[in-house]
């Protein structure tokens, strides 16, 4: 057996067991046995990663219930029970992948926070008849501007549901960036919880309003970034 | 390639210098010849040069500590100085048409901090598009025109006489931009802000606690947004400036010490802040530029130069 075999036998058989033929050849050749050994050291390295990390059913049930709103998907009048899972677990099932999981749940979190934001600001306020038809400027409908966002608080949760996970993947490390990270994470947190503070008392405050909904998207990108650091590290 | 060529006459005796030295050699000198180019070494120092034609795009990625440098020449070529402190780091220099891409890699991720240092230093036609990623350290980019984006987490932005469309975000590091010209756009949560002597037409500025400072003149026409969560929004204008001001906190103060420079809409529009914000809204001359401050809790700041 001669060096490229060696490379033929890794390809299509993997490294263990090898043939009797092929391990000969690697007592004899040393540039053989160091090729496998970093195949195997390649190998060892792979299965210590840890395990894929499943999202909470909640933030599932939570973009379901998001997409059905923004009309992006429908909910069959009669769902086929007993052949499909739940709509979530396809979603799950497709969304194997860590990264995608993380990118996808801060771009929606984002998306979601963003779009909320600006209905809010958006919302249209009829001027009155009568008020239109005195020349008088239209009154304040309270009626019509949304309370201070069902939009934020989802947006709330679903940050503060993937918290724990970003900051714990990052918990140990002493690297200057991921102590940066982490004390940034806590000014926003702060600042978030000063506007969301004021926005209690002064719900109609659509500046506030504007600061926090960049500060919730600040934030899915400041826990985005710790999660795609910690997968580099570990 | 290693493995076939010992595969060509595996039972013929061959001398040690042929089996050990001339594939070593073969392996170096290709990669010394073509790209990617690899380097590892304590204290080690590389340089490489490429030849571009028309407008090169150049991206450094170094997540290694240490800073980027970026200047410019008149030459047709990207030149490329990386030093490091330990052979814990790699560089990697591409060329892909005009494209120079250059990254600094750690390669002993349970390395000390002292040992991942690495500097890169660049020179670049005028006319060079860049896109710049750091951790900590400083990037300084200078006389370079073209479209930038520089990102960093905790390391500060400086920059000097450069045009285009600049896009720079940091988690923490600050921006100082100096005679800049084009479009601005600066988003940081804790980084504060300079802008001086700028020719700046659009300018959106945001951080949730830093400062932010404009120096300068606003350009006729031009876009100014400004906004800082907690931090001093600073605006120095000069006289022969001409701009609509809208300027508005949510809980803060506005400290307007040019009051006799700014005047009512001259168009006649009445400006009326939300009850909820403390507003304050003027004209200076024409009102031809837009400039629109604002802060969460912070103190914005208006006044003329001397």
């Amino acid at each position: 057996m001669q060096c490229k075999d060696i490379e033929l036998v890794l390809e299509q058989e993997g490294l263990e067991p090898l043939p009797e033929e092929a391990r000969a050849h690697l007592a004899e050749c040393r540039d053989c046995r160091n090729y496998v050994a970093d195949l195997t050291s390649l190998v060892d390295a792979a299965r210590k990663l840890p395990s894929e990390i499943t999202p909470p059913d909640r933030v599932w049930i939570s973009l379901r219930a998001q997409l059905v709103e923004e009309g992006i998907i429908k909910i069959p009048a009669e769902a086929p029970q007993a052949e499909s899972a739940p709509f979530w677990e396809s979603i799950s099932e497709f969304f194997r992948s860590r990264a995608l999981v993380t990118a996808m749940v801060a771009i929606l979190i984002v998306a979601a926070t963003v779009f909320q934001a600006r209905r809010d600001r958006t919302a249209p306020v009829a001027p009155s008849v009568q008020s239109a038809q005195a020349g008088l400027p239209p009154p304040v409908q309270k009626a019509a501007i949304p309370e201070p966002s069902e939009g934020f608080d989802r947006a709330a949760r679903a940050l503060d549901d993937q918290e724990p996970m970003a900051t714990g993947m990052i918990l140990a490390s002493t690297s200057p960036v991921d102590i940066s990270l982490r004390d940034n994470l806590k000014k926003v947190n702060e600042f978030i919880a000063d506007c969301e503070h004021h926005l209690k008392e002064q719900p109609q405050d659509e500046l506030t309003r504007e600061y926090l909904s960049a500060a919730y998207e600040q934030k899915a990108e400041l826990l985005s970034a710790m999660i795609e650091r910690g997968r580099s590290v570990n | 390639m290693c493995l076939q060529r010992m595969e060509n006459s595996p039972a013929e005796p061959r001398s040690w210098v042929e089996r050990s030295i001339l594939p070593v050699l073969s392996a170096g000198l290709l990669l010394a010849s073509v790209a990617p180019a690899r380097a590892a070494g304590a204290g080690q120092h590389i340089e490489k040069q490429f030849n571009v034609s028309g407008r090169p795009v150049v991206v450094i990625h170094n997540v290694a500590n240490g800073r980027i440098e970026v200047k410019s020449w008149k030459n047709k070529e990207v030149d490329v100085i990386g030093t490091q402190t330990s052979n814990k780091i790699g560089f990697e220099i591409e060329q892909v048409g005009d494209r120079v891409d250059v990254t600094a890699n750690i390669l002993d991720a349970a390395a000390q901090p002292l040992d991942l240092e690495s500097n890169l230093q660049l020179t670049v036609p005028e006319e060079t598009e860049l896109q710049l990623k750091s951790e900590t350290g400083l990037i300084y980019v200078e006389q370079v025109t073209g479209d930038m984006k520089l990102e960093s987490y905790g390391g500060d932005v400086h920059l000097k006489e450069v045009s285009g469309y600049i896009i720079v975000k940091t988690t923490s590091g600050s921006l100082v931009c100096t005679q800049c010209a084009g479009k601005l756009d600066f988003s940081s949560i804790g980084g504060d802000a300079q802008i001086l002597q700028p020719q700046l037409n659009n300018v959106n500025l945001m951080t949730t606690t830093g400062n932010i400072l404009f120096d300068g003149d606003f350009v006729r026409t031009g876009l100014y947004s400004m906004r800082s969560g907690k931090g001093l929004v600073e605006v120095r204008f000069s006289g022969s400036d001409s701009f609509d001001l809208k300027a508005q906190t949510a809980t803060g103060t506005v400290d307007n010490q040019a009051a006799a420079f700014l005047k009512p809409d001259s168009r006649g529009v009445k400006h009326i802040a939300s009850k909820f914000t403390h507003g304050l809204f003027g004209t200076v001359g024409m009102g031809l530029a837009k400039v629109e401050l604002s802060s969460y809790s912070g103190t914005i700041r208006i006044m003329k130069r001397d």
